[in-house]
């Protein structure tokens, strides 16, 4: 009997995936009262006033441009090859650290400060055959 | 403070040790650097002892220093065991320096150790990953030292052929080096054909893995010449920072300048006044940037710094005389004392054939990890004869 593939969370609680087509997906960070900083991954005070309790969640939309990127041939145990990696350039602020999807891994696919779009993707498989997904970015409209 | 000096180094020859263990490979360098400083066992009244991924490799899962440190007879003092990243060795400096310099004690020990091959390379893989919080998402360092290269190389001008010829400097000065793992000169063809791995690296570019230890003793400048004849070597400065977070539409200081500026001034010294500098070359590229960095060079010059041959080991200012990471391999805390052996034997002139000509002040730069959107350390340390 085969058993049912599932999907699991690279992470608990660094994003949100849509249960119906109706909904966006959307990153799970925080911002400041104080002085509106947005972090991602959440941090629990604000890196800029560093006070204690400033910090509420805040969901982030994952719209954003492409900071740099690089096309990775070599892969850690687990994981394909080629990958791209990149810096998004969100548009509430922070720069993150992201894979990117839905192109071909290829320099011409890809330029600086082109629109991304956030996009829940696969990012390996487990050895039971499930799929472990993650935030990642897209070129928009993609 | 005191003043402070090295007065002995060691360090095992770095390179894959599948049979040896973290043990076998630290009492070999921490008895190396006893030997060179003509200390006792008993002068040693504290030692830091840096490791990475002992936990994750080998049969030790804790306390390593004194594991390491008793199997080679030393026991009873205090031992701290250290965990920064790449810059562990250069953090363990760091706390014997410290213990010295306030009066705490006259002779203290740094050793960084460890042990990558296992027999299985995708743990080890994977180990080396695991310090960051990206690992689960597949984040590998060479894709990231990729895409920050992107900008800098369309700004000024900097190609692959540039990297290709860091890398040929240091292997050839790696065929110089007993304790280099590769000591194969290698030729611009051979490095820019070898693999690319994350475009524009290519497997030559990068550093590899490795099993290795490295020591240092360090004594209060007072006392150092009741044990050793060899010129001393001092610590000018020995300075480490962490990342900093990157504000949105704000600069952002590179970690390796905020540390570097900290050691100068510390140091009283210039980054015009280093004669030779160690410097932690993860990936080739590492170096170019580097060389702006310390400020060694202005910002965009150092292509022509490399194109004009100002760091060879005739160069107005040699940089990784040793071969640096690529030629030597890279076990990860290990590394930032190796540099500091490398830095002293050429201030007192006993590098044998890659010696420099007559060096007084050295420098070496040792960063790790990675930490939110920045290097999780950085070190900076300052010698002079």
């Amino acid at each position: 009997m085969e058993k049912t593939k599932k999907q699991i969370p690279v992470e608990e609680g660094l994003f949100y995936q849509p249960s119906s087509p109706d909904e966006e997906p959307y990153l799970i960070g925080a911002k400041c009262k104080d002085c509106g900083l947005v972090t991602f991954p959440k941090t629990p005070v604000c890196p800029k006033c560093a006070k204690r309790d400033t910090m509420e969640e805040a969901h982030i939309r994952g719209k954003g441009k492409l900071d740099t990127f690089s096309i990775v041939q070599a892969a850690l145990p687990g994981f394909k090859a080629p990958s791209i990696q990149a810096y998004i350039n969100l548009d509430e602020g922070p720069r993150i650290w992201s894979l990117v999807t839905g192109c071909d891994p290829s320099e011409e696919a890809l330029k600086i400060g082109m629109d991304m779009e956030l996009v829940i993707a696969k990012v390996r498989e487990d050895p039971e055959g499930n799929e472990i997904i993650s935030y990642q970015f897209k070129p928009s409209g993609k | 403070m005191r003043d402070v000096s090295i007065i002995g180094v060691g360090m095992t020859r770095f390179g894959k040790y599948v049979d040896r263990t973290p043990q076998d490979l630290g009492e070999e360098a921490v008895w190396n650097a006893i030997e060179d400083a003509n200390v006792s066992v008993k002068d040693l009244k504290v030692a830091y002892v840096a490791n990475a991924v002992g936990q994750q490799l080998t049969e030790l899962k804790g306390t390593i220093g004194q594991h390491v440190l008793t199997s080679a007879g030393i026991f009873g003092i205090p031992v701290i065991n250290v965990e920064n990243a790449c810059s562990g060795g250069s953090t363990a400096l760091r706390g014997a320096f410290l213990d010295v310099a306030s009066g705490n004690c006259d002779i203290a020990l740094a050793l960084g150790v460890e042990k990558l091959f296992c027999g299985d390379s995708a743990r080890s893989a994977a180990a080396m990953a695991s310090g960051t919080i990206y690992a689960k998402f597949g984040f590998m360092f060479v894709g990231l030292y990729a895409l920050q290269l992107r900008k800098w190389m369309e700004k000024y001008g900097v190609t692959k052929e540039h990297f290709a010829k860091v890398v040929v400097k240091n292997s050839y000065n790696g065929s110089l080096n007993p304790n280099a793992q590769f000591q194969k000169p290698m030729s611009m063809e051979e490095v820019l054909n070898s693999r690319v791995i994350a475009e524009p690296l290519t497997q030559f570019m990068c550093s590899t893995m490795a099993d290795g230890a490295a020591a240092a003793i360090v004594c209060s400048k007072d006392c150092a010449s009741q044990y050793t004849s060899k010129p001393l070597i001092d610590i000018a400065a020995c300075e480490l920072v962490s990342g900093t977070f990157t504000f949105p539409d704000e600069p952002h200081e590179e970690i390796t300048t905020r540390a570097a500026k900290r050691a100068y001034e510390k140091a009283s010294i210039g980054p015009e006044d280093i004669d030779v500098a160690e410097v932690h070359d993860g990936m080739a590229p590492a170096e170019l940037r580097l060389y702006e960095e310390l400020g060694l060079c202005k910002e965009g010059e150092a292509a022509a710094m490399i194109d004009e041959g100002k760091t060879t080991l005739t160069g107005e200012i040699p940089v990784n005389p040793s071969g640096g990471l690529a030629a030597k391999g890279h076990p990860i805390s290990a590394t930032g004392l190796a540099q500091i052996a490398e830095v002293v034997w050429q201030l007192r002139g006993e590098a044998g054939p890659r010696q420099i000509s007559n060096p007084k002040v050295g420098l070496t730069e040792n960063a790790g990890g990675w930490s939110m959107d920045d290097n999780a350390a950085c070190a900076v340390t300052i010698l002079k004869r």
